[in-house]
């Protein structure tokens, strides 16, 4: 681990996802240091497992590269992957950070070439694919991980495969030595943006994610569009891996939930409309989706997608909130059971496959925090003076989509450099 | 260049490239068609022993143009980061060996497009001067805020609490915007159950007490020239008085207006003072202070009121809005709680289609209200009428599937909100004079310039749909087409306060980070920190103006003699310009005609009984070449005559380059950038568009040198064409094969 | 204006629900409700409800008192609880359904012939007279609530599970007469009366 060179004019950047690419990369481009810290081996966070973004249907992949180019080009912008917060304290233009670095395994003279990867037998449920599919002990995260660097799963040190990586590398780039480590770095203001996870869609008792096979969460199901994904770029069930051409998208699910999640989470309602684009997408005309919704939440200028997806003849949507799914044990189809408000009609729907549009649960550890910030009911950070030097960004503020997120990154890289400025101007 | 070119040329022998190439044909190649000074092999080169090796002979040797000869330049960008030299970097792993099996058959092609790149990459740096900053660099810490309401006084303090000295301007005779005519906002914190204090009074009491805020009310701006770092810009009062002064960046935060709802007279507006706006509502929400809100017509205290959402918006009928204006779910929410905060008794319902309460506090706000007793009903109005001393609101209940006539005391419509954007510049002008005509704008949109800006292009920032601002990418809203210049706040995209107070912050950095990278020179996204910047041989030029009228960015002006002006400072160094030039003038000290068009001559060619076509691509660097890299490393193989060069934008793209490969014998080219049209990706706005446009008048050169339609092909290619990419490219190849070799081989 | 014009002018105003909110139990809670429906798709006895909850939160929104409080459908609810556990407002359906159906019965506009509706006057009647519920007098009542010729054919068919229930001493036959009491039948009685007068005098007369 080489030396980590901090002082009180630095701004550190909690979280790799967009948010915090974004703040560090901005805050940087104004001549400020930003390390920017990752806990996972790559930088990219959720929207790198997103296909599309709503509404131009664009790739994800696109504007991260620009980024990445910016990054590399950028001499003021360090990033740490395999770091993670453990302990701050301080107050603003003077926190002292410990960060608790885990061991990759892997050192700089890796060229990615993919060779240890081949060499070890041993296979994981792949966090990237939401554990719909497995990856080897040595793996690169994705295509288009950053650092492109390959990682060693910590379960095969001390394994038959562990060795075999090491002996597979031409470029001396295993290290099986390498240990966990803690640095501790002094920074004058923290931009937090650590993201969201999917809330467990097992919760959600009556919609049966646990016990039927064809009942996926809406992060599940844009995984499957990947050409490099579980299903290699097919629309397909899980319990047959027949193509799946008559799918429900249930809104809501877990979210405006006094039993769940207590607040909207903003982009569930275009994530599904953008979802119902992709089956005409693989399937053009032979296809159905029924969208069943509280509020559909297409907002501002955006709107206009909304209609679009209205307009579209296979699409319907039924003002409803499904109360319960059974399912058809000869078909395997999961049946949607509720009743249509907009003149009470009661149904009884099978469907191929059931998308469940789960809310986003803000990845701010509430009881947990390693310095007092003013957190609210719902686990997310709010912008208060309270917070001192201390500054969330992206989704660790509100449930964002990527437009708002960016608009926030770049908002708490000002406030961040605002600190760093106020230090600078005191010591000279 | 003056300097004297020494070339060291590093070819890189790991990642298989010494087993699959025979690396001492490319050494010699480099030395003795390269002519590089100094060239050396490495089994390893990016490790710290390699790196350092170049190093040296840069610091000792005098080397200071590299060619490496290894991976992609997207590769070990960090690694091979030498400063104040220019860099080549030659593809040969994911250019050459991981696109062709390794097979005995295979080897020799492989090793003649090995070759290649060693003598591209060679000719490349020969034209490349290591970019130093333009002497037109400017510093000026000054930023002009346009619009005084929460937008740009947010904007306003957040930069001069960064430090920085704003101007704000502001058209009315006070600050505060529409919120200023406000009761109350939308609550910004938690529990987010009740109304707050609008915080107008709060920011400009902090405004007029920061030294480095200066403002200027009943002014506008007349005019505004320059570029980041030397903006100049008239700040003129009513009665003509005018200042000038200097500014390093510029906030747009003229706001909106609210829709005329005038225009909805199905609606009930203007048939009775008893139906009023949203802003009608704050008005008699102020005029009763705390006390009970009265009817406009007779004074009696409201009893009951109704909430028409989306009154003329998110609608296709002409003359209504088509998009949702974003707050006005939860500002309805808010002003049912003024009657209800007063006396809980009286009945307010909202009647909506689609209730929007986003996000965290949203959603709380909404369960407050209810809580208030609020009721809200799914319904699709159709008419507001009067009824006697009353108002009569007829609707569709959806949920219980009636159809309802309400009377009501007070009918308030949420009406919309329109950007004032200033002049659309995109729109097309009539042929009978230059001037606007103003009855083909849109009627809610207001005619009058916000920024007056001298740009040849058009005096505002351009609008990108419906009248807003934004810019179209989802992950760079900032970037609109006037480099230097932000927008921020309903201007840009319909929002509430809150979400304007953070827009604001963001362009405030946005407008900072572009004037700190003025001082010195530097390109803002996405080439950011590119020094390089355009010049053109005065000698040469034509004075025909295509590239003033095709550059996205409005970056060209026009000087007194006529001739085009380069502001460096708001060019994005696309190279539009130079792919525009008929003649060729324009160049990059690091990117020029020469600079690809040497390398594209330099490719061996085969006579045509050889069988070895060459096949051109020009591959955009932001979408087609990363695509291609990752179709490499996935394994995907294509033509062994394919010969890649990246540009910066297909934009950038000469015709002469494509008369220049035909005549050089290529027998095929491929030009791949990205997205072009209404849901454009093309990271420079334009470019792939215009070389479209340019490519399809390629077909007259094609004919008239007695050449196929099909040897010049132009895609769109997203970044994630990793199966395409290589297939457009071995469909060149399979048409080739079928017209047959190209006559222009000697 | 006739009684109709005023029932339609008052539509979607708040007066009948904040009459609910006054009577009925956990009635505060029907303004609450967002529409979605799950406590409607949630119901077992759904089919056979008129109006589901979250319609009839809706009709109460919109003024519609008579048509809600004629219902027969909150006399539906069997108190599964289904509704509470998923509805996402958290509104305490259950006792909502419960409290209009109380409420209508105080008001006396709750249908005659709803079930049980029957059932729960023959239950509170069984049972405020003693003070325990006197289970044999009960059974009967309900066999016969339906008319002799029902309360004939229901007790024929149960004979068998009776007698069995005598020979297992689950029966106590002595019920028929009398039956067993509380210590303070008659005090009971004052409280009960009392606590209705009580609550009488808040049901308003009209409207408002």
């Amino acid at each position: 681990m080489s030396e980590v060179i901090a002082t009180n004019q630095t701004i550190l950047v909690v979280g790799g996802g967009i948010s915090g690419v974004t703040a560090a990369i901005e805050a940087a481009e104004c001549g400020k240091q930003v390390i920017l810290v990752e806990k996972n081996p790559s930088i990219g966070g959720r929207v790198s497992q997103l296909y599309k973004y709503f509404p131009k249907l664009c790739f994800p992949s696109c504007g991260m590269e620009i980024n990445l180019r910016r990054i590399k080009a950028n001499r003021n912008l360090r990033v740490l992957t395999m770091a993670e917060v453990s302990a701050v304290s301080g107050e603003s233009g003077n926190y002292s950070v410990t960060l608790k670095n885990a061991p990759r395994y892997v050192n700089e003279n890796c060229t990615a070439c993919g060779d240890c990867e081949t060499a070890v037998a041993t296979g994981f449920d792949s966090e990237y694919d939401y554990g719909m599919k497995q990856r080897k002990g040595a793996y690169l995260p994705f295509n288009m991980a950053y650092p492109q660097r390959y990682v060693l799963d910590p379960r095969i040190i001390g394994t038959p495969d562990a060795d075999k990586a090491k002996a597979a590398c031409r470029y001396d780039a295993i290290d099986l030595d390498m240990q966990e480590s803690e640095t501790t770095i002094t920074v004058g203001a923290i931009i937090w943006a650590t993201g969201w996870q999917p809330y467990d869609a097992d919760k959600i008792q009556p919609y049966g994610h646990d016990r039927y096979d064809n009942v996926i969460s809406s992060v599940e199901f844009e995984r499957m569009l990947d050409p490099f994904g579980p299903t290699g770029g097919k629309i397909v069930r899980p319990s047959d891996g027949q193509e799946a051409r008559n799918v429900a998208f249930i809104q809501c699910a877990g979210s405006r939930d006094r039993n769940h999640l207590k607040h909207c989470s903003r982009i569930c309602c275009m994530a599904t409309l953008k979802q119902t684009t992709y089956l005409r997408e693989k399937f053009e005309d032979d296809f159905k989706a029924s969208v069943y919704y509280i509020d559909i939440r297409a907002i501002d200028r955006i709107d206009d997608f909304y209609r679009k997806v209205q307009a579209d003849p296979n699409v319907s949507f039924v003002k409803s909130k499904v109360a319960s799914i059974t399912e058809d044990k000869e078909t395997g189809n999961p049946v949607l059971h509720g009743v249509d408000t907009e003149g009470y009609h009661r149904y009884s729907n099978p469907h191929d496959l059931v998308v469940l549009a789960v809310g986003m649960e803000p990845s701010v550890p509430k009881d947990s925090f390693p310095v007092d910030v003013v957190i609210n009911d719902n686990g997310f950070i709010e912008t208060d003076a309270a917070n001192g030097g201390i500054f969330a960004a992206g989704c660790s503020s509100d449930a964002l989509d990527v437009n708002r997120a960016v608009q926030s990154a770049t908002a708490s890289a000002l406030r961040a450099i605002q600190v760093v400025n106020r230090v600078a101007g005191t010591e000279g | 260049m003056s300097d004297e070119i020494k070339t060291g040329a590093y070819i890189c022998k790991g990642c298989g490239l010494g087993e699959r190439l025979d690396c001492d044909q490319l050494a010699t190649i480099a030395e003795r068609e390269g002519k590089a000074s100094i060239v050396k092999q490495h089994d390893f080169l990016c490790n710290a022993e390699g790196v350092a090796m170049i190093q040296n002979d840069i610091d000792n040797e005098g080397v200071n143009r590299v060619m490496i000869a290894a991976c992609s330049r997207r590769s070990k960008t960090e690694a091979f980061n030498f400063q104040n030299v220019a860099i080549g970097r030659a593809n040969l792993r994911e250019g050459v060996i991981w696109v062709r099996p390794d097979s005995d058959e295979a080897r020799e092609t492989t090793q003649e497009m090995a070759a290649d790149y060693v003598r591209m990459g060679c000719a490349e740096v020969k034209f490349m001067t290591p970019p130093h900053a333009s002497e037109e660099a400017a510093s000026n810490d000054h930023i002009l805020v346009v619009g005084g309401g929460v937008t740009g006084m947010t904007a306003a303090i957040e930069a001069a609490a960064a430090g920085y000295p704003v101007t704000l301007v502001e058209k009315t005779g006070q600050l505060g915007g529409s919120a200023a005519f406000e009761y109350k906002r939308i609550p910004e914190h938690m529990p987010y159950a009740d109304p707050e204090d609008t915080g107008i009074a709060g920011m400009v009491a902090k405004i007029g007490s920061d030294s480095r805020i200066t403002v200027h009310l009943n002014s506008t701006i007349t005019r505004t020239s320059g570029a980041p770092g030397r903006f100049s810009a008239d700040i003129s009062t009513e009665s003509g008085s005018t200042t000038t002064e200097n500014f390093g960046a510029i906030i747009m935060a003229s706001g909106a207006t609210g829709y005329d709802a005038g225009q909805l007279p199905e609606l009930g507006f203007g048939k009775t003072p008893d139906v009023v706006d949203q802003a009608g509502l704050e008005k008699l929400a102020l005029e009763a202070n705390g006390g009970p809100i009265k009817r406009p017509s007779d004074g009696k205290e409201v009893e009951n009121v109704v909430f028409v959402q989306c009154a003329g918006q998110r609608s296709e009928t002409e003359g209504h809005l088509p998009y949702c204006s974003g707050h006005c779910c939860l500002t309805s929410i808010k002003q049912a709680m003024y009657f209800k905060d007063q006396n809980p008794n009286i009945d307010t319902n909202i009647i909506y289609t689609d209730l929007r309460t986003p996000g965290a506090g949203g959603e709380d706000f909404y369960r407050s209200g209810q809580q208030k007793g609020i009721t809200f009903t799914k319904g699709a109005v159709s008419e507001v009428s009067v009824n006697g001393s009353n108002v009569q609101v007829k609707f569709k209940d959806l949920i219980l599937n009636q159809e309802v006539n309400e009377t009501a005391d007070l009918v308030v419509l949420a009406t919309g909100m329109v950007p004032n954007s200033g002049v659309d510049i995109d729109l097309p002008v009539t042929a009978a004079d230059e001037e606007v005509n103003l009855d083909n704008l849109v009627p809610e949109v207001k005619v009058e310039s916000i920024l007056n800006l001298t740009y040849r292009q058009g005096p505002d920032l351009p609008h990108l749909k419906y009248g807003f601002n934004d810019s179209h990418f989802i992950c760079f809203p900032y970037e609109t087409r006037r480099t230097g210049i932000y927008s921020a706040g309903p201007v840009r995209r319909p929002m509430d306060m809150q979400q304007a107070k953070e827009d604001a912050t963001g362009a405030a950095l946005k407008a900072i980070q572009a004037l700190e990278n003025a001082k010195l020179g530097r390109a803002a996204h996405p080439r950011s920190g590119d020094l390089s910047f355009p010049s053109f041989r005065k000698e040469g030029c034509t004075q025909c103006k295509r590239c003033t009228v095709e550059c996205p960015f409005g970056a060209i002006d026009e000087d007194e003699e006529r001739y085009p002006q380069f502001n460096e400072a708001r060019c994005r160094r696309c190279g539009t310009c130079m792919g525009a030039c008929p003649v060729r003038v324009i160049s990059f000290e690091n990117y020029s005609v020469d600079s690809v068009g040497q390398q594209l001559k330099i490719v061996d060619m085969p006579d045509e009984f050889d069988e070895k076509p060459r096949i051109l691509v020009l591959a955009c660097e932001n979408d087609a070449y990363p695509a291609l890299d990752m179709a490499a490393k996935n394994g995907n193989h294509y033509s062994e005559f394919a010969r890649v060069i990246p540009v910066r934008c297909l934009g950038s793209v000469n015709t002469i380059w494509i008369s220049d490969a035909l005549n050089s014998g290529y027998d095929g080219i491929v030009l791949m950038g990205c997205q072009k049209g209404e849901n454009y990706q093309c990271h420079f706005v334009k470019g792939s568009e215009l070389a479209h446009v340019r490519m399809s008048k390629v077909d007259d050169t094609l004919e008239t040198l007695n050449l196929e339609k099909e040897r010049v092909e132009t895609y769109e290619v997203a970044i994630t064409d990793i199966e395409r990419a290589p297939q457009l490219i071995n469909a060149m190849a399979e048409t080739v094969e079928k017209v047959g070799m190209s006559p222009f081989k000697f | 204006m006739t009684d109709a014009n005023q029932q339609m002018v008052e539509q979607y105003r708040n007066n009948f629900l904040r009459e609910v909110e006054d009577n009925v139990e956990e009635g505060e809670w029907v303004k609450m409700c967002m529409q979605c429906g799950v406590c409607s798709g949630s119901c077992p006895f759904g089919p056979h409800w008129e109006h589901p909850p979250q319609e009839i939160f809706m009709m109460i929104r919109a003024g519609k008192r008579d048509e809600v409080l004629q219902s027969d459908s909150m006399w539906m609810c069997t108190s599964c609880y289904n509704c509470i556990v998923r509805c996402p407002r958290e509104l305490p359906i259950t006792h909502i359904m419960h409290g209009l159906a109380h409420y209508a019965k105080r008001l006396g506009i709750a249908p005659k012939n709803q079930p049980t509706h029957k059932f729960a006057q023959l239950f509170w009647n069984n049972l405020t007279r003693t003070g325990r519920v006197n289970e044999l007098k009960l059974g009967l009542a309900l066999y016969f609530m339906n008319g002799i010729g029902e309360g004939i054919k229901t007790s024929l068919k149960m004979q068998k599970i009776g007698l069995g229930m005598l020979m297992t001493k689950r029966l106590a036959p002595m019920e028929l007469i009398g039956g067993h009491k509380c210590k303070d039948a008659k005090g009971l009685q004052a409280i009960l009366k009392k606590a209705e007068e009580l609550e009488a005098a808040r049901i308003p007369t009209a409207g408002k």
